[in-house]
């Protein structure tokens, strides 16, 4: 989903609207992170981004001749909650960008977007499905969707912004990039279900959102 | 630190075993693209290691999971600035 210069180029005004949107959220997630967040998530924090990153190379083939990968979003949100979500993924999107050409710079803030700020605010659905519920089975199955719902939003702001660059505008690119990504979201949904779930078996301490969610803290 | 280097020597066994099966096909959006012919331009900058690949490296593999050491330990360094950064005083 990472969109390349070549398709925002000529749409300035497209990366600019979301290059100042992101940078909103950014600032947003900075102050709200530097207030709740102690010395303690750094090395949770570097860990999954790390994690994130490689992860995210490695593509899954799904039907159509297409593949897709994890994103992570809501994997890093159920780790280190909203804010911190923003921020690491944002990271990795731009050592994306600067190293592997993956994702432009003109393009960073739609990037950014749909990706980063998709996958921190995913935290507030799987909030909103769980609701007060200590059901385990509730809870992933609500991390199941939010990861699904985090990716096809994303696919579909996508979708908006680089719709400028296809002669069909709209639509075309809404109901393609929805098809692909609803089926590339259910591999996101079945990964990070999966992780979710075996860090909780095996560290259950770093499942910092699950804690989160279970004491109805906000950050 | 010690447990930095064992999370890098984690990532290094993760890329190795897994990118031998990463699928190579388009991902969702550079299928859309090609299907429906984008009017899609050269990009002005494609990385230093244009598609997770060291130019100098021969074989592909041990390129791809070189790049994506280099890339992992990039980030593992950025966050853990960001991380003092967020919570500089050690009250955690």
């Amino acid at each position: 989903m990472h969109i390349p210069d070549g398709l925002i180029i000529n749409n300035p005004a497209v990366a600019a609207v979301m290059w100042t949107v992101s940078i909103a959220f950014l600032v947003w997630s900075w102050r709200k992170a530097k207030a709740a967040y102690s010395r303690s998530i750094t090395a949770l924090l570097a860990i999954s981004s790390a994690f994130v990153f490689v992860a995210q190379m490695i593509n899954f083939p799904i039907a159509f001749g297409t593949s897709g990968h994890l994103v992570g979003g809501t994997f890093l949100a159920v780790l280190l909650g909203p804010y911190a979500t923003m921020l690491s993924m944002t990271i990795v999107l731009l050592m994306q960008a600067l190293f592997f050409g993956d994702g432009g710079i003109l393009a960073f803030g739609a990037n950014v977007f749909n990706m980063a700020v998709m996958g921190g605010l995913s935290f507030f659905l799987i909030r909103l499905l769980n609701r007060n519920s200590h059901s385990n089975g509730r809870f992933v199955s609500s991390v199941f969707v939010a990861s699904w719902v985090s990716v096809v939003l994303g696919a579909l702001v996508c979708a908006l912004e680089i719709s400028p660059a296809f002669a069909g505008g709209v639509l075309v690119t809404v109901p393609s990039m929805l098809l692909f990504h609803a089926v590339i979201g259910l591999g996101e949904g079945a990964i990070t279900t999966v992780l979710v779930s075996s860090l909780q078996r095996l560290q259950p301490s770093v499942v910092g959102g699950l804690a989160l969610l279970r004491e109805r803290k906000v950050l | 630190m010690r447990k930095y280097f064992g999370i890098v020597a984690l990532i290094v066994v993760f890329l190795a075993v897994f990118v031998p099966f990463a699928s190579s096909n388009p991902d969702g959006l550079e299928k859309v693209a090609s299907t429906f012919g984008a009017e899609e331009h050269q990009p002005f900058w494609s990385g230093l290691m244009a598609d997770y690949s060291i130019g100098a490296v021969g074989s592909s593999y041990v390129s791809t999971v070189l790049a994506g050491v280099f890339g992992a330990f990039m980030v593992l360094l950025v966050a853990l600035l960001l991380g003092k950064a967020i919570a500089p005083k050690s009250h955690g």
